[in-house]
């Protein structure tokens, strides 16, 4: 028989606001705390401490408007972040500083997180959806030159942008990004061209979000529809509709793959996260607590995979952190 | 008397005496010698010496049989010379030595001696001694060689033989004192210390004499007490002197293998050379264990406490000289030391401190892997004897018995390993610990004792509590003295400090969890073992060898921790309260864990026992007090770094602190303070609100589980009790938890919830009592003022009445309908009424309500469902939070008054048809209810309730009248007196109309009656007087018509006279009641009378134009 689904391991409050964004930094050797990384709707970030389970520091950059992506550059001393005030900011938090050192005018108005490649070391790449309504940009950091414009053609009607997912197939291969657009449809391409290689609709509503597994050639996208589609890449760069899975309820808002790639968790509308297995979609577990919408899902980069942790955050303002299939 | 300090001069002076004295050998010569030896310096003498000496050496050598009296005479007059000069020449020494030993031996032509007298015997020996101390450095060395033996010998079995059988006290002591300087180990200063050859020698030389002298001091030593215990303590230091000489390990690691031959004509006396190689100082040993353990049975115990310290002294020298030849005697030496730790005599007891403390200070045990050994074998019969000793012996034995255990542990100090290391030694010892420290549980007021909630106040209770828990006294089977447990924790503690910390965690641990008998006491010993390891409350003879690691010390506690914690030794069942158990079943049946750590574990769940005596439950309830102390000590034990466990640590405690049995909430209260003073906390509310994240965070997770609701909400309850308001906006989310899940499970866990609805209202309305007094007061300001102007227009003055009259012919004009014109004076008596109202309801509305109102509506909401609940406790759980949530949200009217409304059927219900003891606590709620809600309830009250109130009030009047002193202990009386209580207050708050006051008094009225039980009289006079200031006259009216005392004759011929029914009447039931009231009344008119001058100016000042 099943087991019952578990309960969260520990839930993090006092953000005191719905928390959009979260990101895991807990790869680091022993005195290194393991931290998580939170933003919210108030605007600011918290760090949160996970031995104690306290928030070790409040960075407060976007001017009280919503954060909605986090990301570390190389080491967790370096953080991106994304805010509604149109910013991307990078900060430095080596030695307990919390200073700003530099930030990204978008422009965008809309909630496209954007996305973050490291091309070399010490280089990074970040696509980003750009002041003209369906373009997307590519900047390198932290020279901050733009790499290029991605327009889509005249009369494509594809909306705006989504969600991004920057990736490459191996290290030093030509980076290749994929975008949910608006009118629900996945388009991969070419950075170096400015070219679309391939188009996917693969729902009828705009694309919430997507993750792609670059080794088995598989993407996974949902939407604010009942359905989860995944679609796989095939060796002539065409988007193919692998298969789609039907939901109960509709709203998908978050979805990220394990970095392991064996089960993938979504974020739903309906107030709860889901867990699959990525090989074929087999629904593994309903993780029920939260009382709102949960707006973002995060594996953590724990060494040691018997450690390896689940967030979510909530509109409720929590954070519920579960430990689950780290056996297998 | 002249003195005689030149040679020559001294000489004249001697010269005839000595003479004398050769010619005839006479006491009087010998006394002359005396007199005049006297006189002569010590210098002088010095060069006479051997003049002076050969008429008394001539004396002594006369052949045939002397006078004894002149021998003694002439021996001590030797003595004397002696004693003021040195002997510096080998054979004079010699030659006097033997002398003076034949002196002592009896001539042995005789077959049968004549007993020397005493007199002459102590003489000698006395002589002897001063030879001994006035041989010259070198000089004396001559009696120490192999070819003096025999004369050695000799004197040595003299002396031996007069310590052994003299009955003189004083002989036996010179004879010891004399065999002591003899074998070179005098107490005075003046000897030359020997060197490590010399001692080597002396060594060689005195084995020979060492059996003899062995058994014989072993006899003296072991002899008859009446022989006073100065001989014992000089043959005991006697003993062992000669044995640490003879058996020095220092001397004995020289021998060397053979013996050395000697030169051919020494071959005699080489005979009678001892060679003491190892196979001798074996031989020796033995037979010095036995000699020894004798003695030391035998004085370790006697009565005179010199002897017991001199034995001390006999154990630390041999210790100190001969721990390795003399190793299979300590066993003996060391039981007698330890066991003289806690002599009765405090000397006794600061040098056996000493002693020990030496010996642990030079390391001894902790070099000698044999003595070490020895002490562990010692411990070993001794554990295994522990549970027998512990049965039997009385408390002194047991105090004795157990100083023993700790001071062969502290002996061993950091070579306790050794001991642990060997399974059979742990298991022996850990069991006789088992065994000892098994608690008494058969006190039944442990298990009956139960919090009371809600009695104490929160500071107040914590002081108390955390005392109490801290002086909370265990009961142990077999020993009921503090210092027995004392010393016991100290045993525990030293294992702690010495021991390695990992095996002895994980033994005990082993214990804890191998059965439920031995759970308690491994408990016990492992937070003793934990405080120990940490050096806290330890007292140790030497620093252990490795400092500790403080991550061992933690990853131990953390261990130790989570084994506590866990379900199956956490929830045990403490009570037969049937709502709990059936809790506490379903955790253990769940199999579900949820603890705030998370951490998943396996638990093994013992088999929920059917049947549960209080035996079990006194039991379980000590092993959950236990563990609390431990979480305490641990905290204590890591300081600061304790607030790292806190995640997991705090939530289990606070469970705890809100537990049911008194024991136990009281013990989790010291473990909180204790947590508090170890992470540095202020107080605990700092605890708490500091911690309130973690907390809330379990609290919101085991809320998910049904079986830990309970659990949870302890813990809420806790939270609230220990804080102030400041928590709420920390706890708000989690009570907003609480109210959710209770909507999911109205059922089954109504009774668990309510109990945290309660604690939270309780909780809002001590913290926001203020804000709701101040406002209470301001609504309460304005009616009192008007009930006063109003009542101020009563008093009877002629325009007054005039004015009285008007107004009532114009109000029955209007009630007529006949409406006049609006005047003035409607508007007049409006506007202040209508002041203050608006002012409120307008604030308040707009302004959205502060949040701990918005959660008494909350409950109210949840109340209103629950009023009709099927169980009859639920439901007057429900009526008193009910109350409490009138009071909290009584300050914001437009909240409260549609609430009201809302409750008012369910309340209604509850009052008119449901079980007495609920509408006991029903109208309880609806006088709360009045106060707060006034007028607004009015009509409701007027036609829902005051008819059945009434009703039941004069259908019970007959029961009660007739009923005898009994019925005071009904739920009938009860409910009768709460209402007439009640209504009085009731009808003023609601200001009821006419005919509801009118209905009001007849009711009263009957209990006004002398037949009715006296507390519902008094109430009912309470309800005439609340009925007085509502309405003077009518009750004035009411009472005089029952009973009137005065005639009122009307002031004006054309006015009838008046007529009251209640004039002359015969004095009645009612009487004395009836004229008390009227009494009352009469004053308050006088009052308000006198008052109505002064206010009438005050109301003009503050009333506003």
């Amino acid at each position: 028989m099943a087991l019952p689904p578990p309960d969260p391991q520990f839930v993090l409050r006092g953000t005191s606001a719905a928390v959009h964004t979260l990101h895991f930094s807990c790869g680091g050797q022993e005195p290194d705390v393991p931290t998580l990384f939170s933003g919210s709707e108030n605007g600011f970030i918290h760090v949160w401490n996970l031995k104690t389970h306290r928030v070790n520091t409040e960075l407060d950059g976007h001017g009280r408007k919503s954060v909605y992506c986090v990301e570390t550059i190389g080491s967790k001393n370096r953080l991106l972040s994304q805010g509604r005030d149109q910013r991307i900011c990078l900060w430095d938090l080596a030695e307990g500083r919390t200073s700003v050192t530099d930030s990204v005018f978008t422009e965008n108005v809309g909630f496209c997180r954007c996305s973050l490649l490291k091309v070399a070391q010490g280089r990074w790449l970040v696509a980003m959806a750009a002041k003209a309504l369906e373009e997307v940009q590519v900047l390198e950091l932290p020279s901050k030159t733009s790499v290029c414009t991605l327009k889509p053609e005249v009369g494509a009607k594809l909306g705006m942008p989504m969600c991004l997912k920057l990736w490459q197939l191996n290290c030093g291969s030509q980076p290749l990004l994929l975008a949910g657009y608006e009118d629900g449809s996945v388009v991969l391409w070419n950075l170096s061209m400015g070219k679309v290689l391939s188009q996917l609709v693969c729902h009828q509503e705009p694309v919430m979000s997507l993750d792609f597994d670059s080794e088995k050639a598989k993407g996974i996208s949902g939407s604010s529809e009942k359905v989860l589609s995944i679609w796989s890449l095939n060796e002539q760069q065409n988007l193919q509709v692998y298969k789609t899975h039907k939901l109960v309820n509709a709203g998908i808002s978050d979805i990220t793959i394990r970095p392991d790639k064996k089960i993938l968790a979504t974020a739903g509308w309906d107030h709860r996260i889901r867990i699959f297995g990525w090989k074929k979609l087999k629904p593994l577990a309903v993780l029920n607590y939260h009382t709102a919408t949960v707006h973002c899902v995060s594996f953590s980069d724990h060494k040691n995979p018997s450690e390896r942790l689940l967030a979510a955050g909530s509109k409720d303002h929590r954070i519920s952190i579960w430990s689950i299939y780290t056996q297998t | 008397m002249a003195v005689f300090d030149t040679p020559q001069e001294a000489f004249g002076a001697l010269r005839p005496a000595c003479v004398q004295l050769t010619r005839a050998q006479t006491m009087e010569n010998v006394a002359r010698l005396q007199a005049h030896l006297a006189a002569v310096s010590a210098s002088a003498l010095q060069e006479l010496q051997e003049y002076v000496l050969f008429p008394l050496r001539f004396a002594l050598k006369v052949p045939g049989p002397k006078q004894e009296r002149l021998v003694q005479s002439v021996v001590q007059c030797i003595s004397s010379v002696l004693a003021a000069t040195c002997v510096k020449k080998q054979d004079l020494l010699q030659e006097l030595f033997s002398e003076l030993c034949t002196c002592l031996s009896p001539p042995s032509s005789s077959s049968n001696p004549v007993p020397l007298s005493e007199e002459l015997k102590l003489a000698v020996i006395q002589a002897l001694h001063t030879l001994m101390h006035s041989a010259y450095g070198d000089v004396i060395w001559s009696l120490y060689q192999p070819s003096a033996l025999p004369l050695l010998g000799f004197a040595v079995s003299l002396l031996l033989g007069l310590a052994e059988q003299e009955k003189a006290k004083q002989i036996k002591i010179s004879a010891l004192k004399c065999l002591q300087v003899l074998v070179l180990q005098c107490d005075c200063q003046e000897h030359r210390h020997l060197d490590e050859d010399e001692a080597q020698q002396c060594g060689d030389l005195f084995a020979s004499f060492l059996p003899g002298i062995s058994i014989t001091l072993s006899r003296v030593i072991t002899g008859d007490i009446k022989q006073g215990h100065k001989s014992t303590v000089s043959a005991i230091r006697l003993f062992y002197l000669i044995v640490g000489l003879v058996m020095a390990d220092a001397q004995l690691a020289r021998i060397a293998k053979n013996k050395e031959k000697l030169p051919v004509e020494e071959s005699r006396i080489s005979e009678l050379m001892v060679h003491r190689g190892p196979d001798w100082s074996k031989s020796t040993a033995e037979k010095l264990s036995l000699l020894l353990r004798k003695m030391v049975e035998f004085s370790s115990v006697h009565p005179h406490w010199k002897v017991r310290l001199e034995l001390m002294e006999l154990v630390h020298h041999l210790l100190r000289n001969c721990s390795q030849s003399l190793v299979d005697s300590f066993s003996h030496l060391l039981k007698a030391l330890v066991g003289l730790v806690n002599d009765e005599n405090s000397e006794v007891q600061s040098r056996c401190k000493e002693v020990l403390q030496g010996i642990a200070e030079q390391r001894i045990v902790a070099q000698n892997r044999a003595l070490a050994d020895v002490l562990s074998e010692n411990l070993h019969s001794l554990a295994t004897a522990l549970p027998r000793l512990m049965n039997s012996l009385d408390d002194t034995g047991k105090v004795s018995t157990l100083s023993l255990l700790l001071g062969y542990l502290k002996l061993l100090g950091p070579k306790i390993n050794i001991v642990l290391n060997s399974i059979s030694h742990l298991h022996r010892l850990s069991k006789a610990l088992m065994q000892v420290l098994e608690l008494d549980v058969t006190d039944v007021k442990i298990v009956e004792d139960r919090r009371c909630e809600g009695v104490c106040g929160p500071s107040g209770s914590l002081q108390h509590g955390a005392q109490k828990g801290r002086c909370q006294k265990k009961y142990f089977r077999f020993f009921t003295e503090e210092k027995i447990f004392q010393l016991l924790q100290q045993v525990c503690r030293v294992l702690g400090y010495y021991g390695n910390l990992y095996l002895l965690v994980d033994h005990f641990m082993g214990l804890y969890g191998e059965s439920g008998m031995y759970r308690k006491q491994a408990a016990m010993v492992l937070n003793e073992l934990i405080a120990g390891a940490a050096g806290v409350g330890v007292d140790v003879l030497q620093e252990r060898e490795v400092s500790l690691n403080v991550d061992d010390l933690k990853g131990s506690i953390m261990s130790i921790l989570d084994e506590y914690t866990d379900q199956a030794n956490w929830y045990l069942i403490t009570s037969i309260d049937t709502e709990e158990i059936s809790h506490e079943h379903s955790v253990q049946h769940s199999g579900l864990t949820a603890r705030p750590g998370g951490a998943c574990s396996s638990v093994l769940l013992p088999s929920p026992e059917p049947h549960i005596t209080t035996r079990t439950m006194n039991s379980n309830i000590w092993q959950i007090c236990i563990q609390l102390e431990g979480v305490g000590c641990f905290a204590a034990v890591l300081g600061k770094e304790f607030r790292l466990l806190l995640l997991s640590a705090l939530y289990p405690v606070l469970e705890k602190a809100g537990d049911k049995t008194l024991l136990i909430s009281e013990t989790a209260l010291g473990t909180l303070v204790d947590i508090c003073k170890a992470c540095s906390y202020d107080s605990l509310q700092c605890l708490i609100n500091e911690n309130s994240d973690y907390l809330v965070n379990g609290i919101s997770l085991n809320l998910r589980q049904l079986a830990h609701q309970p659990h949870a909400s302890q813990v809420l309850d806790t939270m609230l009790r220990h804080s102030d308001a400041s928590l709420l906006p920390l706890v708000e989310d989690v009570i907003q938890d609480v109210l959710s899940a209770l909507d999911q499970s109205y059922n089954n866990q109504a009774s668990t919830f309510l109990r945290v609805l309660h604690s939270v209202m309780t909780a809002l309305v001590r913290w926001f009592e203020s804000s709701c007094g101040e406002e209470h007061q301001q609504r309460q300001t304005p009616e009192w003022w008007s009930g006063t102007l109003s009542q101020g227009q009563q008093v009877v003055t002629r325009q007054e009445v005039e004015q009285f009259f008007l107004d009532y012919v114009r109000q029955k004009q209007i009630a007529e309908g006949n409406l006049p014109d609006t005047g003035d004076e409607e508007a007049d008596e409006v506007l202040p009424l209508a002041e203050p109202e608006p002012n409120n309801s307008d604030t308040e509305g707009e302004t959205p309500l502060p949040s701990h109102a918005q959660l008494a509506k909350d409950v109210m909401e949840r109340c209103i469902h629950l009023l009709s609940d099927g169980n009859l406790r639920v439901r007057l759980k429900v009526l008193d939070v009910l109350e409490l949530c009138v009071t909290a949200l009584h300050p914001h009217g437009n909240h409260l008054l549609p609430m009201a409304h809302r409750v008012w059927p369910a309340l209604v219900t509850r009052l008119i048809s449901d079980d007495p003891l609920a509408v006991l606590r029903a109208f309880k709620v609806l006088c709360t209810l009045a106060q707060k809600c006034g007028d607004f309830l009015r009509q409701r009250f007027s036609k829902d309730v005051l008819p059945k109130l009434t009703s039941s009030l004069l259908s019970q009047a007959p029961a009660s009248a007739r009923a005898g002193p009994v019925y005071n202990h009904t739920l009938a009386f009860k409910l009768q007196l709460a209402v007439l209580q009640g209504l009085g207050s009731l009808c003023e708050k609601l200001d009821m109309g006419e005919s509801d006051l009118n209905k009001v008094a007849d009711a009263c009225l009957i209990y006004l009656s002398a037949k009715q039980p006296m507390k519902l009289q008094e109430a009912a006079q309470s309800v005439f007087l609340h009925l007085m200031h509502v309405d003077p006259d009518s009750t004035w009216l009411l009472l005089n018509e029952v009973c009137c005392p005065h005639q009122y004759e009307p002031p004006h011929i054309s006015l009838r006279p008046v007529k009251l029914s209640g004039m002359g009447r015969q004095r009645n039931e009612f009487t004395d009641n009836v004229l008390l009231l009227l009494e009352k009344l009469q004053q308050q008119e006088s009052v308000m009378q006198q008052e109505s001058v002064m206010p009438q100016a005050g109301t003009q000042e503050a009333s506003p134009p």
